[in-house]
């Protein structure tokens, strides 16, 4: 088996009042998806922004392709990051509302590989198309899209860099039905073709049944590692004797 | 008995760009104790017919057709007669709780001004607050009522907007969007509220929701919406076993535990709205007849019915 894309070992966050999360351990292997599930404010999302170095652990390693990003310099960090990047939860946040949807898509590109405008949109042009985006889109500005557009761009940008693992923190949570059925379909394809490892986040069971390999349930700052069915399963077994009848 | 009756309710915003045709020819009708679910994707009009009913919508908005209200015709009613139900015999658990909230009041005093404001003291109507606090699940409620709505997390806020609308024991609640942003967990709380709220009072409820899951768990009767107009409605057993419209089924399917299924393409402006279905460009079923004939929704039953040239057979 090839090693893991991303590896975790003990990690662990706190702030001034206490730990947000501690001892988290675990492996994403190469074009798999491990998901974080857990409810509001239990800290998956701080973990997701733990392992993009957002923020910066208490403890702990984080291993990426045998690299240890934990404690990495902020330039050498820098020449990595188009392997590793991020979708976050509110599209309408994501882009830069001052530049055009072509601008948005072009800019990883330019700053990563220090090329013009026109070069950059030319090598991403499959990949526009591809993620459903159209010519029209791209001479708008963000808040002339939809929520599932602008997640679209956001795909084209990273998926521009070609990366090897993406932390997607719940993509879909404010869209809607029929849109987050697009957009995750997309991520699903995207995985297959290159062969990218997904950390997702997310809230909804359902979600998580369809999209991840395996799900990290994190309550009380503590992660328990569980494969889909069971998961599943136990999903089912707590929150059962809660629905309404 | 029919507690609320909407008939050919049609709503338009004129703007610089031309005129957003929000809410099309819509028409139902609710018993009282009933749950009906307006449900639809954003854009296609639902808050917007619960806005009409409580009489909330901005004063450019220009309605036609008729909404009685236990057979009360409230579009032409007086403001001070409107301003006499609203609240007291038709409340709305408004979107987005954090925005409805009074920042400076406690928690206990955002509820009790309701019952201060109608002659109550002080003190009894703080622990009428308390109680109706312990009625959606907040509990300690004299620690709760002592705080402020910054301190509660999303879902206890939305469940605190919940418990000022049912104070004053509405015959008609609506509901818009209660699960909107929160997590599983609090999904299944505001759930539970809800349908208890139901069961104590023989109340009424109008829940506008994108949430599938939610409509499947609380309603008796769903209306799907898109574009502005209903394209199904019937009882909820049936809207989800065996949907007639093909965008019903479409968004039925593309529930992740149904499959993810993705519909293509996007809902049409609301101000340029096709001349034939406005579902015809991403239907699989479509035929010439849908591009040009603006499907009638065809009534079968009391309160169910079809907008479609080629509906599934149930």
């Amino acid at each position: 088996m090839s090693s893991p894309v991303l590896q975790l070992t003990g990690l662990s966050k706190s702030y001034g009042h206490g730990d947000i999360f501690s001892g988290i351990s675990f492996e994403v292997g190469s074009g798999k998806t491990v998901g974080l599930f857990g409810q509001s404010g239990s800290g998956k999302s701080t973990l997701g922004r733990c392992i993009m170095r957002l923020e910066d652990p208490s403890s702990g390693h984080i291993t990426m392709q045998g690299m240890e990003l934990a404690r990495m310099r902020k330039g050498k960090l820098r020449e990595l990051r188009p392997s590793f990047q991020m979708i976050f939860q509110h599209p309408e946040v994501s882009l830069n509302p001052r530049m055009t949807l072509a601008e948005s898509v072009a800019e990883p590109l330019m700053v990563h590989k220090g090329i013009g405008m026109d070069e950059a949109l030319r090598e991403i042009g499959l990949l526009i198309r591809r993620v459903g985006l159209r010519d029209e889109h791209l001479a708008r500005y963000p808040h002339q899209l939809s929520g599932g557009e602008v997640q679209r761009a956001v795909l084209s940008r990273i998926f521009s860099l070609k990366p090897k693992l993406v932390v997607a923190d719940e993509p879909t949570s404010m869209l809607d039905v029929s849109v987050q059925a697009q957009v995750l379909r997309l991520m699903q394809d995207l995985q297959a073709e290159t062969g990218v490892s997904y950390v997702f986040i997310s809230h909804d069971p359902d979600v998580m049944g369809v999209m991840c390999d395996k799900v990290l349930w994190i309550e009380q700052g503590k992660g328990v590692m569980y494969d889909r069915s069971t998961f599943i399963d136990h999903v089912k077994a707590k929150y059962t004797s809660e629905v309404p009848s | 008995m029919t507690l609320l009756s909407i008939h050919d309710l049609n709503v338009r915003f004129p703007t610089g760009e031309g005129t957003v045709h929000a809410s099309r020819d819509v028409s139902f009708s609710m018993e009282s104790g009933e749950v009906l679910g307006l449900v639809g994707e954003t854009g296609s009009g639902k808050s917007v017919i619960g806005q009409a009913i409580i009489r909330l919508l901005p004063s450019n908005a220009n309605i036609t057709g008729t909404i009685a209200f236990n057979g009360q015709e409230l579009t032409t009613l007086k403001d001070d007669a409107m301003h006499a139900l609203r609240g007291r015999s038709i409340s709305l658990v408004p979107q987005n709780p954090s925005g409805s909230l009074d920042p400076l009041l406690r928690n206990g005093m955002q509820i009790g001004e309701i019952f201060i404001e109608r002659g109550t003291a002080k003190n009894t109507a703080w622990e009428k607050a308390c109680d109706l606090l312990v009625t959606v699940g907040l509990i300690p409620s004299e620690q709760i009522a002592k705080e402020y709505p910054h301190e509660l997390s999303g879902g206890m806020r939305q469940r605190l907007t919940t418990s000022i609308a049912i104070a004053e024991n509405s015959r008609l609640i609506i509901a818009d969007e209660p699960t909107k942003g929160l997590d599983f967990h609090a999904r299944e709380t505001t759930a539970r509220v809800l349908s208890e709220i139901k069961k104590r009072d023989n109340a009424s409820l109008l829940l506008i929701t994108h949430d599938l899951y939610l409509a499947e768990h609380l309603c008796d009767w769903i209306a799907v919406l898109y574009a502005g107009e209903i394209v199904e409605i019937g009882p909820a057993g049936q809207i989800f076993n065996t949907p007639r419209h093909p965008y019903t089924q479409a968004l039925i399917r593309a529930m992740p535990k149904n499959g993810l299924v993705p519909l293509d393409g996007q809902s049409p402006s609301l101000m340029a709205i096709p001349e034939g279905c406005c579902f015809a460009d991403r239907c699989s079923c479509h035929s010439e007849r849908c591009s040009k004939e603006h499907p009638d929704l065809i009534q079968e039953s009391l309160n169910g019915g079809v907008r479609c040239h080629h509906p599934f057979s149930s």
